[in-house]
């Protein structure tokens, strides 16, 4: 911010409160690198000090404020941010700095009611700022924090059970233990084939990544293949059953997002694709629910991560 | 673009073979080299780089197969490092887990497989979960070639670490039960017989042959299962007969392809052991009754009987469990699975006879009722397949062949073959030529084993049975057999009646009678071989009651009876148009009844000599045969004793006779030389027995013989002749004639000697001069040793 010389008469420094135990967490950039920051969860105060460091002797200035601010950016509006979230607190009155200064500050059980995320078309992000107002041009320091959503298990967690088919062609019914998955889990299933008049080359599990923008006419799908997991090498023939189980924990997944802040929606789906030997395709996508499970660390209790062999054992569900 | 030189698909595969094999190495040096760094992910990323060559469709199986051996030798470092690193406890943690990010099920599997079996060394996790979740998780290979290989290396890593205790220990890790190895195997199991069988419903059907051979290459890694299951050494009896043998035969009959049943039913019975088997027959052949109909079913039922009769045969201290009805089980199940296949072929059906045969002599020797059973059944079958006049040369009449001869061997005992009741009734489906060569086995094992008759029951049977040997057969052929072959035959069944003896006389009688009108129906062709052993036996039989004439005080009707049995058969022999072999035979009756000399001897034997004359008078009309014949009778004549002299002197008389009749002029003179000795010493009774000599008559007949070979218009034979009456006199003159004398020796010499070098010189003359000269050496040496008062004035 060092225009011809004139560079800022004073640095600014932000310090969370318990930075040292705080955890941190990655999100990507829009230009697709990672980043680490504090992670800070829905309700938790955020406190701490911002440090005003003079390069001159003094400083006059129009009053120090910080802002927490929640906000969503459609990257083809670049103009627009919409903030969802906008807490001021006034650090100093308008005056004269005559040395270097250091101010806390707290936001007291901020509502903090979205996830951070970075996707391609829309990015939602959590920011510190502190502005000193200047006459000419503010100093301005922002600083990122990363917010993770936490959601309970689900009371009803049904398995999704379906059958499918092509008429006279193939049947088959396919099973996935549950229908909300959180993002270390693992999904257990099988697919079991009624009817088989085609001569399958393999089959696997995708998972599609569909972020949705904007509304009405202006909406937007963006889909990402998550993952592909082949489940099945060769043909198989009526009456087999093929187990399925994919860790979660590998890709790079976030809870599923619905109207957030009515500006975008990120859902997940489980592509089952069948290809021939024909390279023909056949497949059906169902929707799960990804949520973030509180670690265990935080007391939240643990029902079913520790994956050993034999999960594929599908519960009650499936009798 | 550059034309690329034609492959051939031989060409083709071991370029694709080389090209994976060359990506295998890469990898999995790189492996190595990650691994000895420490760089396990990287490591695991290396081996499931080579671990993606086994995702090929383009290999062969054999081709396959080498692949998956250069890559599973491959995998052993990996799992060594990883066991080593287990123990030195640098655990990594959700490693079992962590393989399983791999996209591709192929590597995914090899690689969970690999590190499930180094949980279970290292203890970590339940082995018995481990196991299960890994033979569930290979469902997802469908792929018939790929997945066999993958399961077969599941089965090969877990060898060694599958439970094999029948209660869980107390260690949390070391879980699971011998059940859960059964259990686990008969999965592996029954996925893989699945994708085998799968492989045979691929592809195009002009290439079904090459598939099936491919298939066969591929059924050892099938196969593998039951032998892990054998393996287990917890598994007993209990066991076996409920959870192993059961589900096995399930998969196997339900499978419905008759590669996989057949291959998998002789698995079971190789590998499982004996004891099992026998506690399990009923299910194990219930099972065979419902495999598919291309299955050669009796290969299976054939290869089992074989092990359990070795298995018999083994040890007699183990030998089969009385309670097991060894025999009835296969009997009724065999039956089943008979009834089961309606197009299963005769010789099919008569091969599991021949199997069950062997069982029942192998394990049962002493019950000859489990043989006839057999037959019966098997006559059942022919009669209700309405098979008869087998033509030897099919399938099926070999089979029953082999049958019918499979107690022949085994009792080497023709008595023991006739008490059999269902034997007999078996030939009525032979072709004739089948028939006879079952009887030319069956009377050479009574031959070879020297097994005599002693029964006419027996006889009857016997005789009955091989008809074809001794009667002409409604269905015989048309054209004369091979006169060698019918002539063996028939010595076969002369040889043969030597064997029908009684211990008793009386039953011996009666045998021979027996046996006289079996044989008696065989036409001309064949009684010439049979009927003389018949009368040769007759005259045995007489001469052994004259050997008890003290304990039997009718030995002299009997004997009478004997020789007019002997008559009346020496009959239907020159009713066959047969002379020479009547003739001698009743010359040896003659000789016979004199030498026994019962009541009445005397007219028989004259009564046989007699008849001798007749025939030769009416049937001999060859001169050659005429001199031999009246030579026998003129020996017959000399030597017997028990005539006086109201028959000797008509028969000498009709012997020089009959001699002096004969037509060519050298037989008239060596006939009539013969007769010579009738006169020396031919014995009457009315001279006690004692030798004629009569001198006179023997120079007679001698002088006779010279006037007739001075006749002789062919010199050499003359000279011949003269040699030979030169013989004569020699004989006579040392026996003591005094009729002969040196003068008339001298005179013959000379004769001789005068003639000889005239004769053309030939290989005949040669003879004559040495027949000659012998005889003169005969002289010179009994001058010698007499000091030449006997041959005083014998010129040489």
């Amino acid at each position: 911010m060092s225009f011809f010389g004139f560079g800022p008469s004073a640095e600014v420094d932000i310090v969370l409160e318990g930075q040292d135990t705080r955890k941190t967490a990655e999100i990507k950039t829009e230009d697709g690198k990672k980043e680490r920051h504090y992670l800070y969860y829905d309700g938790e105060t955020v406190s701490g000090k911002v440090n005003v460091r003079l390069k001159k002797g003094k400083m006059e200035h129009q009053g120090v404020k910080i802002e927490f601010i929640g906000q969503i950016e459609l990257y083809y509006d670049r103009g627009n941010h919409h903030e969802f979230t906008s807490l001021v607190k006034e650090l100093a009155r308008p005056g004269e700095l005559t040395g270097n200064a250091s101010y806390s500050f707290e936001f007291i059980q901020v509502e903090k009611p979205y996830e951070s995320y970075t996707g391609a078309n829309v990015r939602l992000r959590y920011f510190l700022r502190v502005t000193i107002v200047k006459r000419i041009s503010d100093i301005v320091k922002d600083s990122d924090v990363i917010v993770h959503t936490l959601a309970h298990y689900p009371d009803m967690n049904n398995s999704i059970k379906m059958e499918v088919g092509i008429e006279d062609c193939l049947h088959i019914e396919f099973e996935y233990n549950k229908s909300k998955y959180h993002l270390k889990d693992v999904i257990v299933g099988k697919i079991y084939f009624l009817l088989v008049r085609i001569k399958i080359k393999h089959m696997e599990i995708q998972i599609i990544k569909r972020e949705t923008t904007g509304s009405g006419p202006n909406t937007f799908n963006e889909n990402e293949t998550i993952a592909k997991y082949e489940i099945m090498d060769g043909a198989p023939v009526r009456g087999e059953s093929i187990p399925i189980r994919l860790f979660l924990s590998g890709y790079e997944l976030t809870p599923s997002m619905r109207d957030i802040n009515k500006k975008f929606s990120v859902r997940y789906y489980l592509n089952l694709v069948l290809v021939d030997e024909e390279e023909r395709r056949y497949f059906k996508q169902q929707e799960i629910t990804l949520f973030r499970r509180a670690d265990r660390k935080k007391g939240h209790p643990d029902n079913t991560s520790k994956v050993t062999p034999g999960t594929q054992k599908l519960g009650d569900s499936t009798q | 673009m550059p034309s690329t030189p034609q492959l051939s698909p031989t060409e083709e595969q071991e370029k694709l073979l080389d090209e994976a094999l060359a990506v295998v190495k890469q990898q999995s040096f790189q492996m190595k080299r990650c691994l000895d760094k420490g760089k396990l992910m990287d490591g695991l990323k290396h081996a499931s780089n080579m671990l993606s060559e086994l995702r090929t469709s383009m290999l062969s199986p054999k081709n396959y197969y080498e692949l998956y051996m250069a890559i599973s030798d491959e995998l052993r470092h990996l799992e060594l490092y990883l066991v080593d690193e287990f123990q030195k406890g640098r655990k990594v943690a959700d490693l079992y887990e962590l393989v399983q990010y791999a996209g591709n099920i192929i590597p995914r599997l090899y690689l969970l497989i690999t590190v499930g079996v180094v949980y279970i060394k290292a203890s970590e996790l339940s082995r018995k979960d481990i196991l299960a979740d890994l033979v569930e998780m290979c469902r997802g290979v469908q792929h018939p070639l790929r997945g066999l290989f993958l399961r077969n290396y599941l089965l090969q890593c877990t060898k060694n670490v599958l439970p094999d205790v029948e209660a869980e220990g107390a260690s949390e890790s070391e879980t699971g039960t011998v059940k859960d190895s059964v259990d686990f195997i008969q999965l592996n199991f029954a996925e893989m017989n699945k994708l085998w069988v799968r492989m045979q419903h691929q592809g195009h059907s002009r290439d079904k042959e090459k598939r099936e051979q491919e298939r066969r290459e591929l059924r050892i890694l099938v196969g593998t299962n039951l032998v892990r299951l054998s393996q287990l050494e917890c598994v007993d009896l209990e066991t076996y007969r409920k959870v192993i043998l059961p589900p096995i035969l399930e998969q196997v009959v339900s499978c419905r392809d008759p590669i996989a049943q057949e291959y998998l039913m002789e698995c079971v019975i190789q590998v499982f052991p004996d004891e099992f088997h026998l506690q399990t027959l009923n299910t194990f052949l219930r099972a065979c009754a419902d495999l598919h109909k291309d299955v050669n079913v009796k290969n299976i039922i054939i290869s089992l009987i074989d092990r359990l009769a070795q298995f018999a045969h083994k040890d007699e201290s183990v030998g089969i469990p009385s309670e097991i009805q060894l025999f009835d089980i296969f009997s009724q199940q065999i039956s089943t699975v008979i009834q089961n296949r309606p197009d299963m072929p005769p010789e099919d059906i008569v091969s599991l006879q021949v199997a069950l045969i062997n069982l029942a002599l192998k394990c049962y020797p002493d019950k000859t009722e489990y043989v006839d059973k057999v037959l019966e059944t098997t006559e059942e079958i022919f009669n209700r397949l309405n098979l008869d006049h087998l033509e030897h040369t099919t399938a099926v009449s070999k089979e029953l062949t082999k049958l019918m001869k499979i107690p022949v061997d085994n009792y080497n005992n023709v008595l023991t073959l006739v008490k059999l009741e269902h034997y007999g009734p078996l030939f009525e489906y032979f072709d004739y030529t089948a028939r006879k060569g079952i009887s030319c086995y069956i009377i050479n094992n009574a031959l070879d084993n020297d097994t005599q008759i002693p029964t006419q029951e027996q006889v009857d049977a016997i005789l009955g049975l091989v008809g074809p040997l001794i009667v002409d057969q409604s269905d015989q052929p048309e054209e004369e057999e091979d006169p060698e072959d019918f002539m063996e035959e028939q010595g076969l069944m002369g040889r043969f009646v030597n064997l029908l003896l009684a211990d008793d006389p009386d039953q011996q009688y009666l045998i021979l009678n027996a046996a006289r009108k079996h044989f008696g129906a065989g036409g001309n062709k064949r009684i010439k071989y049979t009927l003389p052993s018949i009368i040769f036996g007759a005259y045995k039989l007489a001469y052994k009651y004259k050997s008890i004439a003290e304990e039997d005080e009718k030995w002299e009707k009997k004997c009478q009876k004997i020789f007019s049995f002997c008559h009346q058969t020496i009959g239907a022999l020159i009713k066959a148009e047969l002379a020479e072999l009547p003739l001698r035979l009743f010359l040896q009756g003659a000789v016979s009844a004199g030498e026994i000399g019962f009541e009445n001897h005397e007219s028989v034997a004259y009564e046989f000599i007699s008849q001798a004359f007749s025939i030769y008078e009416d049937e001999i009309s060859d001169s050659k045969a005429q001199l031999s014949a009246i030579t026998l009778i003129i020996g017959t004549v000399e030597q017997m004793k028990c005539f006086g002299d109201e028959n000797h002197e008509p028969l000498r008389t009709q012997c020089a006779l009959a001699a002096s009749k004969l037509l060519k002029k050298p037989d008239q003179c060596r006939g009539v030389v013969t007769c010579s000795h009738l006169f020396w010493s031919g014995k009457s009774k009315d001279n006690n027995g004692e030798e004629m000599r009569d001198g006179k008559r023997v120079m007679e007949c001698l002088k006779k013989g010279l006037r007739i070979a001075n006749q002789c218009m062919d010199s050499s034979v003359q000279v011949q002749l003269f040699v030979e009456i030169l013989n004569q006199y020699i004989y006579f003159y040392e026996k003591g004639n005094d009729q002969v004398t040196v003068a008339v020796l001298n005179q013959l010499i000379g004769k001789i000697r005068e003639d000889l070098p005239n004769l053309e010189a030939n290989e005949e003359t040669e003879q004559i001069n040495k027949h000659f000269q012998n005889t003169l050496e005969h002289l010179r040496g009994q001058m010698e040793s007499d000091g030449e008062s006997k041959y005083e004035g014998l010129t040489l």
